[in-house]
């Protein structure tokens, strides 16, 4: 009976050590632009050692020192670590285990073998820490897991990359050129990449790039893959990323512009809504002020960073119509417009940033045009001058709109600011622009995360560096 | 063997019971339903509100009375979509939206009068917007099959947009909503 009312209080404890685990997680999980935290590792004669104090750091554990026998105890939750100074073995919650070198001691400090990490139990109340032997670190695994080293395969149509992943679905396209393909996993990639790649492959090359809270992977195709696929599967954890040379069931690759950088001499900067029209409120936060505050925000930024001259449609808190709005863009001979907005939305959950551009399939466009009168002509077709009337102007930039989404959006979900969306749709603040141009809403009011985050300064701060840094890769063409 | 015996005896009796009440339900769905004037005829129609997430729309299939005449019926859907949803997703129409006039012409262009609080009641975004429009031209679509663009006026007047995103000065083609 005693032993039974043991069992069940420690079972009581384990759920509430897993529940404050779980809620610790989030500071364990390294904030948008840092890497995971990390302790080197020092070699002795050849072996990989950690500090004990380092260790205990990582683990959050207590020490407790035993002069006499000259051993050292680690207490972390419901774990210990038992460890002797000259002895090859360790006691891990009553296991003993070999390490392949003995602790040693060193200037004041025991040096731990960093064999010892591999063997600690892997479950919520102890940090998850991996050894980095390529650089010679060991690290906390972060809540979102860890990503493996991927295994391609090349068949005759199509070339597969598969990553072991502990988080499958938390993988998003984060840009899909064919130069610039890039991936967002959620975990910390742990794993090597291909050093080579086949003859036959569609993966041209692939590198890992930086990214918020995970790991990220650019990669180039081959010009002749017509589409792709990403598959995630939760019950095996793996993602696989497929290009195929032949049609069928996938996803198109962003359309492509010329190569080489594109001019960058004026860019308009359209803060939207303003005057009597708020835009989304949604507790303190009301769409036209914070918009407005990232346009000011941005435009010192893309001063900076492309040395171009940066237009406001408003520059303080007026109604400005939407005609007047587009006589600026052109006007000013505009190379870009970004008309800044904020989403609303009637269900909280929806979070996120989504860009609006012209459809870039013009053909089915203009078809659907013919057909509404759009056109002067009667047929577009081989030899014939169709009629684009001036309010759909901005359908003549479509392909760099949409590029120049695909670059602000990456970005953005790259620094965690996501998720993202793009939605090809003529924005009503296009209207009449003659240039590149897309509507971003750069994150969702209703959503208490998004609201919070743009509500300070330096998380709207952070957005326009994001923005500046999209409209940056926009310039550079990639 | 006496208990299999009688354990079959049981299984055989139910066996012939369901027969039976399968057989009575069969005769009374072949029963010719008596004509009647005063009887209510029920159209099954297809709804179309927004997920949780706003990534798409989910679609709820609904009954409703049937009755003859195009505003009659327009109004009847835009009802419903004001109404909201029974089932996981949520409305869209600012609140009060309600149908004034409704013309259809020969070409399928459908030219809907909504009420001023389609306008005044709106509060968010292009996500909400889009989706909004994404719900009326779904739903009219789905259940009048001649309805195939879609312009909106409100209060009797055209209007330029919804909420600022997305433009309204021109029909919406119904097929161009995912």
């Amino acid at each position: 009976m005693r032993d039974r009312l043991a069992r069940r209080r420690s079972r009581w404890w384990i759920l509430a050590l897993v529940a404050w685990a779980a809620w610790g997680a989030d500071w364990r999980t390294p904030p948008p632009g840092e890497g995971p935290e990390a302790v080197p590792v020092r070699r002795l004669d050849g072996a990989p050692y950690v500090g004990v104090n380092d260790l205990a750091r990582l683990l959050d554990a207590t020490k407790f020192w035993r002069a006499d026998v000259r051993k050292l105890v680690l207490r972390s939750g419901p774990h210990s670590i038992v460890l002797t100074a000259d002895n090859p073995f360790a006691i891990v919650d009553n296991t003993t285990i070999w390490l392949g070198a003995p602790v040693r001691s060193l200037g004041g400090e025991l040096q731990v073998p960093a064999a010892l990490v591999d063997t600690l139990p892997a479950d919520s109340t102890l940090a998850r820490l991996i050894f980095d032997p390529r650089g010679d670190r060991v690290l906390v695994l972060p809540a979102s897991g860890g990503v493996g080293s991927p295994r391609l395969t090349v068949a005759a149509q199509v070339t597969r990359l598969t990553f072991p992943a502990d988080h499958p679905e938390a993988a998003v396209v984060a840009a899909r050129a064919r130069a610039h393909f890039r991936v967002r996993m959620g975990g910390l990639f742990l794993g090597v990449l291909p050093e080579s790649l086949p003859s036959g492959s569609l993966l041209r090359s692939i590198r890992t790039i930086p990214a918020a809270g995970g790991s990220a992977f650019e990669c180039a195709i081959d010009p002749a893959a017509v589409g792709y696929r990403m598959t995630q599967d939760p019950a095996s954890r793996r993602v696989t990323l497929e290009w195929s040379r032949a049609e069928g069931d996938l996803d198109e690759f962003a359309p492509e512009g010329p190569a080489g950088a594109r001019p960058m001499r004026v860019i308009v900067l359209d803060p939207g809504h303003g005057g009597a029209d708020l835009g989304v409120t949604a507790g303190r936060a009301v769409e036209k002020k914070l918009a407005l505050s990232l346009a000011l925000l941005l435009r010192p930024e893309l001063e900076r960073r492309l040395h171009a001259r940066v237009v406001l449609t408003r520059a303080d808190d007026r109604t400005v119509s939407a005609d007047a709005r587009a006589e600026v863009a052109n006007r000013s001979r505009a190379d870009l417009v970004l008309s800044l907005h904020f989403d609303g939305y009637v269900d909280a959950r929806a979070r996120g940033a989504t860009a609006l551009c012209p459809p870039a399939t013009l053909g089915a466009e203009q078809a659907g045009a013919r057909n509404h009168g759009r056109f002067a002509a009667d047929d577009a077709g081989p030899g014939r001058v169709a009629m684009l009337r001036w309010r759909d102007v901005a359908f003549r930039h479509a392909v760099e709109s949409r590029a120049l989404a695909e670059a602000v959006l990456s970005t953005i979900e790259l620094k965690g600011q996501g998720p993202t969306r793009l939605r090809e749709r003529l924005p009503y603040g296009l209207l009449g622009v003659n240039a590149p141009g897309i509507l971003l809403e750069c994150a969702t009011l209703t959503a208490p995360s998004d609201r919070e985050r743009v509500l300070q300064e330096e998380g709207l701060r952070q957005l326009a560096v994001s923005i500046a840094e999209g409209v940056a890769a926009y310039r550079r063409n990639e | 063997m006496r208990r299999l015996w009688i354990g079959g005896l049981l299984i055989a009796v139910l066996a012939w019971l369901v027969w039976m009440w399968a057989g009575q339900r069969g005769k009374a769905r072949e029963e010719p339903i008596a004509a009647d004037s005063l009887t209510v005829g029920v159209r099954a129609v297809r709804l179309y509100f927004g997920a949780a997430s706003g990534d798409s729309l989910v679609s709820e299939p609904r009954e409703l009375v049937e009755v003859s005449g195009l505003h009659e019926r327009v109004a009847a859907l835009v009802g419903e979509l004001d109404r909201g949803p029974r089932g996981r997703g949520v409305a869209l129409l600012p609140a009060g939206t309600s149908v004034l006039h409704v013309y259809l012409d020969d070409r399928g262009l459908m030219t809907l009068d909504l009420s001023g609080a389609f306008r005044q009641g709106f509060r968010g975004g292009s996500t909400g917007e889009a989706w909004a429009l994404a719900s009326l031209a779904r739903t009219l679509g789905a259940n009048l099959p001649e309805v195939k663009r879609l312009q909106i006026v409100c209060a009797g007047r055209p209007i330029a947009s919804l909420g600022g995103h997305l433009p309204l000065d021109q029909p919406l083609d119904v097929s161009d909503w995912p």
